[in-house]
């Protein structure tokens, strides 16, 4: 008589596939996952605990450093929850900048899911393809903002700098080369039948799930929930700007994919339309004093980051500092249907479902 | 069968395509103006306000100031000025609320070294590295 | 027994290290090539040392071997792993002389052998007492059953062309024609299947890094992972000088130019095949494994056997009957 028993497989916190310290232990029976359970919290640096103890202003370069891929959204976040408590006018051009530095930095994001993705999947050269274009855009925050990944370019009240001489032109080139490119992406990618093998039909679920487990961005677009927080609760200027919002049906790996590929086509459309509407000339800064006091009260805003809605919850009592401040971290939220969606699957299936909610460690942690 | 030959094709193509890649270390890598490296500090603007350490997130500043020795001058003048590059995050916030610019950012990001010791730089370090220094660094208070 | 059986072995083995170490840097610089990148550069003029830099280092590395592992397995698992992939490359003829050994069943012979090196790997895998180089070794050994069926049956029908199991007999059969052309269905079965019998993108199971971190050699370090890796490209090696056997005509010129000695012929064939092995891995995601195992059963198995099929009923056809 054989005896067969199921094997526990630590994978992580240091393992190739689980983008940042995070840790997995899956039961398996053979190659069959029955159990999975998430162990995170290797990167906690307690980001809303130290905010009560910051001003506004300081707590911007933290907010950079949550959802490290997507640093503008995060700093609008803070900054936005900030402003609807002052009520404070925000001048055009510091708008339009928003907008712009906020979209190129989603196409960034998703190009950078995009490549660790495939590398998941075990191809090489998409890694390296979308990290070639993610560097151009990179070098545009460099150039705007004097950093690459932590710019802590927005302040209460507009955006730190205004953008350099021929920033703009810059800006319109690189969105007409992404058009290309991500062309280029379809020809090596979308169409390959292996990784259409790989992801078709993989860690579907349906929109009541989705709903269910307070899935954000595309992770619920996938399923089918058409529920875009640029077009549905328009927050800066959004509400300016022609842009569908793509919606897959089962939402499976395939579906995830094409969702975020078409998201940079979308955005490459915002740009495209910023660029064009670009203000002139103006202020890039807000009438604010120079210690920014919020006045009492609560406020919760919520943007749509490239991982989904990422809300921020603000408690001031009217000092220069928040009482409370809580983020809702889409990759946290994403994170929890994890387990629901890796029992029965494949070991293989493994990265390639974790890759495919695409989360932050920055970011689940906080 | 045709989607594997079209990814073959576009990796074929990017073979004979220029190179992207930087030789950084052999050949420098050049950064923007706006570029915020390791930051340059002038003793003789400042005015000991104690702005910058407060303003800094993570506390990576400390200064010293004392009496002007000139009893006719008013204000004080700079003792020590230290910055520790072990957890100072380069977030350009002191450069923006130096009223007299003092403290302001360079291009200068190389910063590696063996001892955590050397991370710590004082006054001294800090005023002789002043090369390609920024142009514009406090936008606020031009404004 | 003349000097040239033990020198000639010898002689092999330096030129296979030889190769081996070109074939990494090229694969490197290839690679790099396909992302934009310029490859290694550092070690040496035009990074020419830089494999041998990295085996130098491998060489002075601490040899480690994990507590809980079968020291006496997990010590002879490399050694599996690389005698059968030095072992198949004496019945490779280079050109019509320069053939170690000219056995009447080489092409046997060479199969045979090639599958003792998956007992190295499972041994090695099952012997680190690791869970993810025993995953890694249990796809391994999955992958070479589902794969060495359909890489014998595609065989066959360059065996029914030539009439011999003999290497040299075949490429002397492939003088008027190569097999690609008559084989073709023979001969992408053939390459598939040996991409997956080399452990090769998109067939890199047993070693995906992604998943397995690095699968069956997972605990393996310094000259024993050498080995291993030594044993990889050595089947690179093997496979590629097969290929160029079976179907591209061995050292047979093309269009007539004799000018050229076999020997340059069979490289650039050669060469050519090693270099598609490279482009393909730049290129492909890793396909899955039960997806890996439907190929093999489902797709390669029946195509052989269509093929072997066709070739015997071509070969009673007249006219284009001397072609199969």
């Amino acid at each position: 008589m054989i005896r067969t028993e199921e094997m526990l497989l630590n994978v992580g916190p240091q393992h190739p596939s689980t983008h940042g310290v995070f840790r997995l232990l899956v039961k398996i029976d053979g190659e069959k996952i029955t159990e999975a359970e998430p162990v995170i919290g290797y990167l906690h640096r307690g980001t809303e605990k130290l905010a009560e103890d910051l001003t506004y202003t300081q707590i911007i370069p933290y907010t950079d450093r949550m959802d490290y891929l997507s640093a503008m959204t995060n700093n609008y976040t803070i900054v936005h929850a900030a402003e609807t408590l002052m009520e404070v006018e925000i001048p055009e051009r510091a708008e339009f900048l928003r907008v712009i530095v906020m979209e190129l930095n989603r196409i960034a994001s998703h190009l950078v899911w995009f490549g660790t993705y495939l590398l998941d999947l075990g191809a090489v050269s998409p890694f390296l393809y979308a990290f070639r274009e993610r560097e151009e855009i990179l070098d545009l925050f460099n150039e705007l903002c004097g950093a690459r990944i932590t710019y802590n370019y927005m302040r209460v009240g507009g955006v730190k700098w205004d953008a350099p001489e021929g920033w703009i032109d810059k800006v319109k080139a690189l969105a007409d080369k992404m058009k290309e490119k991500t062309e280029e992406y379809d020809r090596l990618v979308s169409g390959n039948e292996i990784f259409i093998n790989r992801t078709r039909g993989i860690g579907g679920y349906s929109a009541d799930d989705a709903l269910a487990y307070g899935l954000s961005g595309v992770n619920l677009r996938a399923a089918g929930v058409k529920w875009d927080l640029r077009k549905d609760r328009p927050y800066s200027i959004y509400n300016r700007f022609q842009f569908d919002v793509p919606v897959g049906e089962t939402g499976d790996l395939e579906d995830k994919y094409r969702c975020r590929m078409e998201e940079i086509r979308q955005s490459i459309r915002i740009l495209d339309q910023a660029v064009e509407h670009f203000p002139e000339a103006g202020p890039v800064m807000a009438k604010v004093g120079r210690v920014i006091r919020v006045p009492a009260g609560e406020a919760y805003t919520q943007i749509e980051s490239p991982r989904g809605e990422l809300g921020c919850y603000l408690v001031s009592r009217g000092k220069d500092k928040p009482y409370r401040l809580k983020f809702r971290r889409p990759s946290f939220n994403n994170l929890q249907i994890l387990p629901k969606l890796l029992k029965g699957e494949n070991v293989a299936n493994l990265v390639a479902i974790l890759g495919g909610i695409d989360i932050v460690l920055g970011e689940v942690d906080a | 069968m045709m989607g594997l030959l079209k990814g073959m094709g576009v990796t074929l193509k990017t073979m004979s395509k220029k190179k992207v890649t930087y030789q950084y270390p052999d050949e420098p890598v050049g950064m923007p103006d706006r570029f915020r490296g390791v930051q340059h500090f002038d003793p003789e603007k400042c005015i000991v306000c104690n702005q910058c350490v407060r303003v800094c997130p993570t506390d990576c500043i400390t200064l010293t100031g004392r009496k002007h020795p000139d009893p006719g001058k008013r204000g004080k003048i700079i003792d020590t000025y230290d910055i520790n590059f072990e957890i100072c995050i380069l977030c350009d916030l002191c450069t923006e609320v130096c009223p007299t610019e003092a403290v302001v950012m360079t291009n200068h990001f190389e910063l590696a070294a063996y001892s955590r010791d050397d991370l710590f730089k004082n006054m001294e370090w800090l005023h002789e590295n002043n090369t390609e220094i920024r142009s514009e660094n406090n936008v606020n208070a031009k404004r | 027994m003349s000097a040239m059986t033990f020198l000639g072995p010898v002689v092999l083995l330096l030129l296979v290290l030889g190769f081996v170490t070109i074939a990494i840097l090229f694969e490197r610089k290839v690679l790099g090539w396909m992302q934009g990148r310029v490859g290694p550069v550092q070690v040496g003029p035009w990074g020419l040392l830089q494999t041998v830099a990295d085996v130098l280092k491998l060489l002075l590395k601490e040899d480690i071997i994990p507590g809980k592992a079968d020291r006496i397995l997990f010590k002879i698992a490399p050694v599996i792993a690389f005698v059968p992939a030095f072992a198949v490359l004496a019945v490779i003829p280079y050109t019509d002389r320069i053939v170690f050994a000219d056995i009447g069943v080489g092409l046997l012979y060479f199969i045979a052998i090639s599958s003792i090196t998956t007992i190295g790997i499972l041994v090695g895998g099952w012997s680190s007492n690791n869970k993810y180089a025993l995953l890694g070794a249990m796809r391994s050994a999955a992958q070479m059953i589902s794969y060495e069926i359909p890489l014998v049956m595609s065989v066959v029908g360059v065996i029914m062309a030539a009439g011999s199991l003999n290497l040299t007999e075949i490429v002397k059969a492939q003088e008027s024609l190569w097999f690609i052309l008559p084989q073709l269905i023979g001969f992408v079965v053939f390459f598939v299947a040996s991409l997956a019998e080399l452990n090769r993108t998109p067939f890199d199971l047993p070693e995906a890094e992604s998943e397995l971190v690095a699968g069956y050699h997972v605990e393996y370090t310094g000259f024993r992972f050498a080995f291993f890796m030594l044993a990889e490209y050595v089947y690179v090696f093997a496979m590629a000088g097969l290929t160029t056997v079976l179907y591209l005509g061995g050292w047979n010129p093309l269009f007539g130019w004799t000018f050229l000695p076999p020997i340059v012929w069979f490289a650039a064939k050669f060469l050519l095949i090693v270099f598609i092995l490279f482009w393909i891995r730049a290129t492909l995601p890793r396909i899955r494994l039960d997806q890996l195992m439907q190929l093999g059963w489902k797709v390669l198995l029946p195509l052989a056997l269509v093929n072997i099929f066709l070739s015997a009923l071509f070969k009673e056809v007249s006219g284009i009957g001397n072609f199969f």
